[in-house]
């Protein structure tokens, strides 16, 4: 019923993407339990890296759904995969050390069931849609944990929704103080709900190119977790908090630079205009 | 609203097949939590999540989406897309209802409905005003060539080679309805989660009623976001992007999308309940 308008010439093959991601997402997310094994907080970077990873994959996730016009809008399918995926994630969190493990599994069956009832009930008839809402949900998913495990050291119950304030030197435990308690779930939300749609919708076109693409969607998770490293400063030691910025702002850097290059190789002509021009006279 | 290609042409036709598979899974689903949580607070919860759900998804089939042809003014709607219109409506809602969740159901969730309803009038009022004042453009219908409620034609106002332009009067009251419904039903779904969560939570943590609070509140609302916006989206997938509100042929479908909502937010709302429960 549908007609696809855009086939993906060349580059990487969308399976390549989805297998890389879901395996980087998992490891890096698994490497933020170096936290537990060693005693610090060193480690919650990898958290916001398997966060970036997840993004990427989702980048391609979406392109590969909406390539066949499913008329709602780009940041419908970001949405949707945050919707689904935080209810997968925040119930895996109960599960301890194997909680990225049941999230990826819960969010496929969660995934699966909303792709049966676009696909089939609502007569969307969409050849991957069942596949990328499974692929969307657990993106969604990795996206939270990884957040949550970047702002708090860990991906697990307990330590997700207590925290402790220090009052006078004395340190009380508090449920305020946390990364659900103190709804910092709604921004992780809202941050991964933007990175995962935008780099699509800004490169979409006749010019799309993939690596281009991917750059962006990576800019688009470092520059979040810039954001989230500075709200984990709240929550993790201010040591292990300075060195998620360093390297989200490294990463960001890295990958800013990068997709200006890009933008200027796919570019049919560029002007190097100021940000700000000169005042002449006066 | 993406520039990519052409709209999926699904049909209005339910899918009677799948339709029936879906109500079963939607039985199962029931089934499923009263089996593991038995009756009581958090089996009515769950049904309190479903009619959330079937409010939301059938007050966003009144809301005029427009997309980006009515960006260009040349198609009637608010120039947006479902999951933002919806998010917008519906999250106005939940915070209105959230702050009355203290003096009862019907308070809350009236609250709701009043905040959601108050986003989309005030919306679809400057929506007006920009494309009448800014663009320059009149409103008028291309569905129906009768406004259903004042009687004003339409056709005359309409320019060639649009599907009408602006907004309606019947797409503003549309538009309304459906904030107070989807505001309603968000915040109907925030107070069951509350309710749960606030009952369930300190056994859980071993902590005070006092203490959990902003836990209970946070994860009520990030759920109750979450399942608005499947919700939401679903609808928008049944509606394929843009409708005029309820004189537009397509609002015809709603029953497709009461279905999948009905069986989203049971699954949603399963999985939301089993945290606390299991």
């Amino acid at each position: 019923m549908t007609v696809k308008v855009e086939v993906i010439e060349g580059g990487v093959p969308h399976n390549t993407i989805l297998a890389a991601g879901l395996v980087a997402s998992l490891v890096l997310i698994y490497l933020t339990y170096a936290n537990v094994m060693s005693g610090t907080q060193l480690f919650s970077f990898f958290g916001g890296l398997g966060a970036v990873a997840a993004l990427v994959w989702g980048s391609h996730a979406i392109k590969h759904l909406c390539s066949y016009g499913i008329g709602t809008g780009v940041p419908s399918a970001g949405m949707m995969a945050f919707g689904s995926g935080v209810i997968a994630m925040l119930f895996a969190t109960k599960y301890g050390v194997a909680a990225p493990i049941v999230a990826v599994v819960l969010a496929a069956v969660i995934g699966a069931i909303l792709g049966f009832l676009s696909n089939n009930v609502l007569n969307m008839r969409i050849p991957v849609m069942i596949q990328s809402l499974i692929e969307m949900a657990i993106i969604g998913a990795l996206v939270l944990m990884g957040f949550a495990a970047m702002m708090t050291g860990s991906f697990e119950f307990s330590p997700l929704t207590s925290g402790s304030i220090s009052i006078l030197g004395l340190s009380l435990p508090s449920y305020q103080a946390s990364f659900i308690g103190g709804s910092l779930i709604a921004v992780a939300f809202m941050l991964g709900g933007i990175a995962i749609q935008h780099p699509f919708n800004a490169c979409l076109g006749p010019n799309w190119t993939q690596d281009r693409m991917l750059m962006l969607a990576a800019e688009c998770g470092f520059l979040s977790m810039i954001a989230v490293s500075v709200m984990s400063m709240a929550l993790i030691n201010i040591v292990a908090a300075v060195v998620s910025l360093i390297v989200s702002l490294v990463g960001w850097y890295y990958t800013y630079v990068k997709y200006i290059e890009l933008s200027k190789r796919d570019a049919a002509g560029w002007l190097d205009s100021k940000p700000i021009p000169d005042v002449e006279g006066q | 609203m993406s520039a990519v290609g052409a709209k999926p042409q699904a049909g209005g036709a339910m899918d009677v097949p799948a339709t029936i598979a879906g109500i079963i899974l939607l039985l199962v689903i029931i089934g499923a939590t009263y089996f593991l949580v038995g009756p009581g607070l958090m089996f009515m919860a769950l049904i309190g999540i479903i009619i959330g759900g079937l409010a939301i998804a059938f007050g966003v089939h009144f809301v005029p989406v427009g997309g980006a042809p009515a960006a260009m003014g040349q198609a009637p709607g608010i120039a947006t897309g479902v999951a933002m219109l919806a998010a917008g409506a519906g999250l106005a809602g939940l915070f209105g209802g959230a702050w009355a969740a203290e003096q009862g159901l019907i308070v809350a969730v009236v609250t709701g409905a009043v905040g959601g309803g108050l986003l989309m009038a005030i919306t679809c009022m400057f929506v007006t005003f920009i494309y009448v004042y800014g663009m320059g453009i009149p409103c008028a219908s291309g569905k129906v060539a009768k406004d259903p409620i004042t009687g004003d034609t339409q056709t005359e106002f309409k320019s060639q080679g649009t599907e009408g332009h602006g907004l309606p009067f019947v797409s503003y009251v549309g538009g309304v309805i459906g904030g107070l419904l989807g505001g309603g039903g968000g915040t109907l779904i925030y107070i069951m989660l509350l309710d749960v969560y606030k009952e369930a939570l300190p056994g859980m943590m071993g902590a005070l009623p006092a203490q959990i609070m902003p836990v209970a509140v946070s994860m009520a609302g990030i759920f109750a976001v979450g399942m608005f916006l499947v919700n939401a989206v679903l609808t928008a997938y049944n509606i394929t992007g843009t409708i005029e509100g309820p004189h537009d042929p397509k609002f015809k479908r709603f029953p497709r999308a009461l279905v999948a909502s009905a069986v989203a937010s049971a699954l949603c709302g399963m999985v939301a309940i089993l945290i606390v429960a299991m």
